[in-house]
């Protein structure tokens, strides 16, 4: 009986979350002709042609071009934001080191828009010709991911007993052994969720996409009103969505590919206590 | 036993924060002190190089501008509710469906889509499934049920924005507490079932102690969010009628951009950032000194 | 750090500079506007210039589009860091002012005149320079159902409800009129009469859709109202006007459209887009917009419940006279242009008879004097309305191009929406964009 309020509890939440993405769905079917005509959740003549606009390659419009862009700068972004952030969260949570200054100076970072830094780093990305680069984003977007990576991490090595770094340093260990060795794997979750969490931010990022890329790194969250902008500051919604659409798949493959990681964290939660 | 830990040279932990600080102060430091100079300077983008030091002007027009300090409260407001919605709600769905979700994980899967969607895209999205022709929500609310209901008037703009966020990111907060959950050892649960302990009465005094921690930082994360708002209520409210929609990221964004006021939009962020600051640096010696109060 | 690991260290930073540098081309990059006809027509010409036999390969045109989100806010970070990524970019004449720092002013061909007229060119100078060429005019036309001011026109029933509703909201007693000749008051009482809050009989759900999010474009939609009042931003010794009965009224007759439900009540959040989607439905009897929707908006296939019954003329007449605000896009050229004669030669090209008819075959909008645009007239005819409307109705508002007219509309949009939203009442609203004003044009 429970199961099933379970069940409607969680068709209601699936569906109220994600109703957006099941509207954008349905409108990339639709055509222009139909999108003023029927508003509804039901397409009367489903076509492909807003996928099939999104992936013609023109000298402008390539699409391929700024996923592959995404995805090396997100993945840079999140790879180096979680190997910063963990010494430093490990140093915080175990030596006390940097707890007091340091973690609020980082978490910080997330409070303040990081926009006020645009221009600045425009001009110190221009002197080191990381204007429109991959690296360039990535870097930056690694300063973007480094709060949250910091937090997830110190609150996990928090939570983490400390006899096991004890019974480490009894048998000689150094720290930083003892941090590759213990700590790192009994925190793949949190490191796990650091890197999905990580990767959407930088994945959606949109503020620095736009001021420091102009044609060679732009990424999707940035190109992809190239495809549907109409004249006068219109919208092509049916094009919108299906790029839309393209643009949610990788982050939707790496949380499946990852979700089980997570899920698996029980075995995390056996050492505890 | 303990020599060993308690001599253990601060300088190894100091050492492992190194590649974090040097990498912030190699991309930030010169930004950062950019910035400041700015932040007292009469500076527009045509003296970007050569901004003219003048003292404490630009902070004194932030503090007497009331769109400053409107934008501020429609920070911490939004912020304040997306923060406890989010969690509520991510706590409820992260213990209610964690047996369903045990043995079904793709479940979870479902329930992470909406982070996948950049909150731009969201929010033109929410400009079509919001308008009153064009969208389904209006369209459906119509022919079933008569009404006409105005989402983003000045009256409703604020709970339809506080609405939108709160469904993407309660997932946020349900995947942390979900994992959480799942940390809690069985054998605790295990042995307290045996003692007999009611459901409630375990979920109140053993499990969401346990999970305590996590709350706190889903909320902080969540808070901080919500505060510095800016894709998904740029786009679909802009700044609102009368400004009534800024948040304090649209301000800033704004006044750098819109405005050139330079100067004005980065002592609005000195502002901001030594604020935050003195909160999160208070709320982390509490935390501490409650520590070491409890051992 | 061991030697071997430096040395492999530098190798792998000086690999990624020069992969970062990249090769030098010696092209003319020429920035433009994404999306829509503009950048049809923008690629139409290129390819013309392109395959003239006396344009080298050193000078051959290669376009860049940025996002249309935030365009103007990158390009403004790229023209005052001083960036080398765009020899030619796009201009617009309420951001001139700001832009004309970064920029140089540029020599257009000796056929410019004949072909735009002085009118059109003047939309490109700033302080008595040319610094673009004026290759689009936007400006606005009154887009309304001809079906249904034609039923109203023929009914008598229709026509004493009409009376009733003015005198009851405009307080005077008006008959339904042919569109070309209404004033403000009239474009008024017909939205309330097309609306079903106002008159329960109507056929659609509102008279008009109001744009009043708050956007700077949304103000150059309205201000044609207060200008057909005498309205201006300053008078001519500099003075800011805008406190005045014509602003008031405009203002006012907003209001009270938006608070009589003759406008959809999530018309604050309304720009362009949404505007087009409430008009497309067929649920609204008239409005203005930018004539870039007419394509939309007019087309039986984009839009088939309006498209066939759709009429689009000069925005309604006030005690001055019609009105419809004017701006241009256009391309002129960056200051730290890598490739500067290049970028001399194409502006020049761009400017001449052969672009602008290339540019207007190809969907672009420019407004052509009425000997060139007669060469596209068959195929063009919305063209000759556009330069005809510039040419008698078109203005600039006094201030309109000044470096801080930008910031003056974000200014009024901030005002002016928190006025329509009853969070501030007029006086002060009126009082504050004075002020603010006064502030940023002295």
């Amino acid at each position: 009986m429970i199961n099933i309020l379970r069940w409607i509890v969680f068709a209601i939440a699936a569906i109220a979350m994600n109703f957006p993405i099941i509207v954008t769905l349905v409108t990339s079917f639709k055509s222009p002709r139909e999108l003023t005509s029927n508003p509804g959740l039901w397409v009367q003549a489903p076509t492909l042609d807003n996928y099939a606009t999104v992936f013609t390659v023109s000298d402008r419009l390539n699409i391929f071009l700024y996923l592959v862009n995404s995805l090396a700068v997100a993945a840079l972004g999140t790879l180096l934001a979680v190997a910063l952030a963990l010494p430093a969260a490990y140093a915080i949570a175990r030596g006390k080191v940097g707890e007091r200054t340091l973690l609020p100076l980082i978490v910080n970072l997330r409070a303040v828009p990081l926009v006020i830094f645009a221009i600045p780093l425009y001009m110190m990305f221009q002197w080191l010709s990381l204007l429109d680069t991959r690296l360039g984003l990535g870097l930056i977007l690694t300063i973007v991911n480094l709060p949250l990576a910091l937090v997830i991490l110190v609150n996990a090595i928090r939570d983490l007993p400390g006899e096991l770094d004890e019974a480490a340093l009894m048998d000689g260990a150094t720290r930083t052994q003892i941090l590759l060795r213990v700590i790192a794997p009994l925190c793949r979750p949190a490191i796990v969720t650091g890197v999905i969490f990580g990767f959407i931010t930088a994945w959606n990022e949109f503020l620095f996409g736009l001021m420091l890329t102009t044609s060679n790194a732009v990424p999707i969250t940035v190109g992809a009103s190239f495809f549907f902008a109409a004249s006068g500051g219109g919208v092509q919604w049916g094009v919108a969505s299906a790029v839309m659409i393209v643009g949610a798949l990788p982050p939707m493959l790496l949380g499946l590919l990852m979700y089980r990681q997570i899920s698996g964290s029980m075995t995390a939660g056996a050492v505890k206590g | 036993m303990t020599t060993k830990t308690h001599r253990s040279p601060a300088s190894e932990f100091r050492l492992l924060t190194m590649p974090l600080v040097v990498f912030l102060l190699v991309f930030l430091g010169f930004p950062a002190i950019v910035n400041l100079v700015y932040s007292v300077s009469s500076v527009s983008f045509e003296t970007l190089r050569s901004p003219e030091i003048t003292g404490f002007s630009n902070f004194v027009a932030v503090w007497n501008d009331g769109a400053f300090w409107q934008a501020s409260w429609f920070s911490f407001r939004f912020g304040l509710l997306t923060a406890l919605l989010e969690c509520g709600l991510g706590l409820f769905l992260a213990i209610f469906l964690a047996p369903l979700i045990e043995r079904r994980s793709w479940l979870m899967a479902i329930l992470m889509l909406p982070l996948m969607v950049a909150p731009a895209l969201v929010g033109l999205m929410y400009r079509l499934v919001l308008h009153e022709f064009a969208g389904p929500v209006p369209y459906y609310l119509w022919t079933w049920f008569g009404a006409s209901l105005s989402f983003l008037g000045p009256g409703s703009a604020f709970w339809t924005l506080v609405t939108v966020e709160t469904l993407q990111w309660t997932p946020f907060a349900f995947l942390l507490f979900y994992m959480a959950y799942q940390a809690i050892p069985r054998e605790i649960i295990e042995a307290s079932a045996m003692d007999g302990a009611r459901y409630r009465h375990r979920l109140w005094y053993i499990e969401l102690p346990l999970m305590a921690p996590t709350i706190v930082v889903a909320l902080l994360i969540r808070f901080i969010d919500g505060f510095r708002v800016f894709d998904n209520v740029y786009v679909l409210t802009g700044s609102g009628p009368g400004g009534s929609t800024a948040s304090l990221s649209i301000y800033i964004y704004e006044a750098f951009f819109k405005q050139g006021a330079i100067g004005k939009a980065v002592a609005a962020s000195v502002v901001l950032f030594i604020a935050s600051f003195v909160v999160l640096y208070g709320l982390n010696t509490i935390a501490a000194r409650r520590k070491g109060a409890a051992r | 750090m061991t030697f071997a690991r430096m040395k492999k260290g530098g190798l792998i930073a000086a690999a990624i500079a020069t992969l970062l540098a990249g090769p030098a081309f010696a092209k003319v990059t020429v920035l433009g506007w994404p999306g829509g006809p503009e950048e049809a027509a923008l690629r139409a010409a290129a390819d013309t210039y392109n395959a003239k036999p006396d344009v080298s390969d050193d000078n051959k045109v290669e376009l860049l589009f940025f996002n249309r989100d935030g365009f103007w806010d990158k390009l403004q970070a790229d023209l005052a860091a001083g960036s080398t990524a765009f020899d030619v970019n796009l201009l617009a004449t309420y951001s001139i002012g700001r832009y004309a720092p970064f920029m140089e002013p540029v020599e257009l061909s000796g056929e410019a005149k004949v072909v735009y007229g002085d009118q059109v060119l003047t939309t490109m100078q700033y302080e008595g320079k040319q610094f673009g060429v004026p290759t689009d005019l936007s400006l606005h036309f009154m887009y309304y159902r001809k079906d249904l001011i034609d039923a109203l026109l023929n009914d008598d029933g229709a026509k004493a409800k009409y009376a009733e509703i003015a005198e009851k909201h405009l307080g005077k007693k008006l008959e339904p009129k042919n569109p070309d000749e209404w004033t403000w008051d009239d474009y008024a009482a017909t939205a309330l009469y097309f609306t079903q809050a106002v008159n329960p009989d109507s056929p659609t759900r509102y008279g008009t859709v109001l744009q009043l999010k708050n956007l700077l474009f949304n103000m150059m939609v309205f201000q044609s109202l207060p200008r057909a009042y005498g309205g201006n931003w300053m008078d001519e010794a500099g003075k800011v006007t805008v406190d005045s009965e014509a602003y008031r009224k405009g203002l006012e007759t907003y209001k009270m459209l938006y608070d009589a439900g003759a406008t959809p009540r999530d018309s604050l959040s309304y720009e362009f887009a949404e505007a087009n989607a409430a008009y497309a439905s067929g649920q609204v009897a008239a409005m203005m917009q930018w004539n870039a929707a007419a394509s939309e908006l007019m087309s039986k296939d984009k839009s088939p419940t309006v498209g066939e019954v759709t009429e689009a003329i000069a925005p309604p007449a006030g005690p001055e006279g019609r009105f419809t605000h004017i701006h241009g896009l256009g391309f002129g050229l960056n200051k730290n242009a890598a490739n500067k004669e290049g970028a001399k030669a194409f502006i020049s090209w761009l400017s001449s008879k052969e672009a602008a008819l290339v540019y207007a075959r190809n969907s672009g909008a420019p407004a052509l004097t009425p000997e060139v645009v007669k060469d596209v007239a068959a195929e063009r005819p919305d063209l000759v309305k556009l330069g005809e409307f510039a040419g008698k109705y078109g203005y600039v508002m006094n201030g309109g191009t000044s470096a801080k007219a930008l910031s003056v509309y974000e200014l009024q949009a901030k005002e002016f929406t928190g006025y329509w939203s009853g969070q501030q009442s007029l006086d002060d609203a009126l009082k504050n964009t004075e002020k603010g004003m006064a502030e940023l044009l002295k």
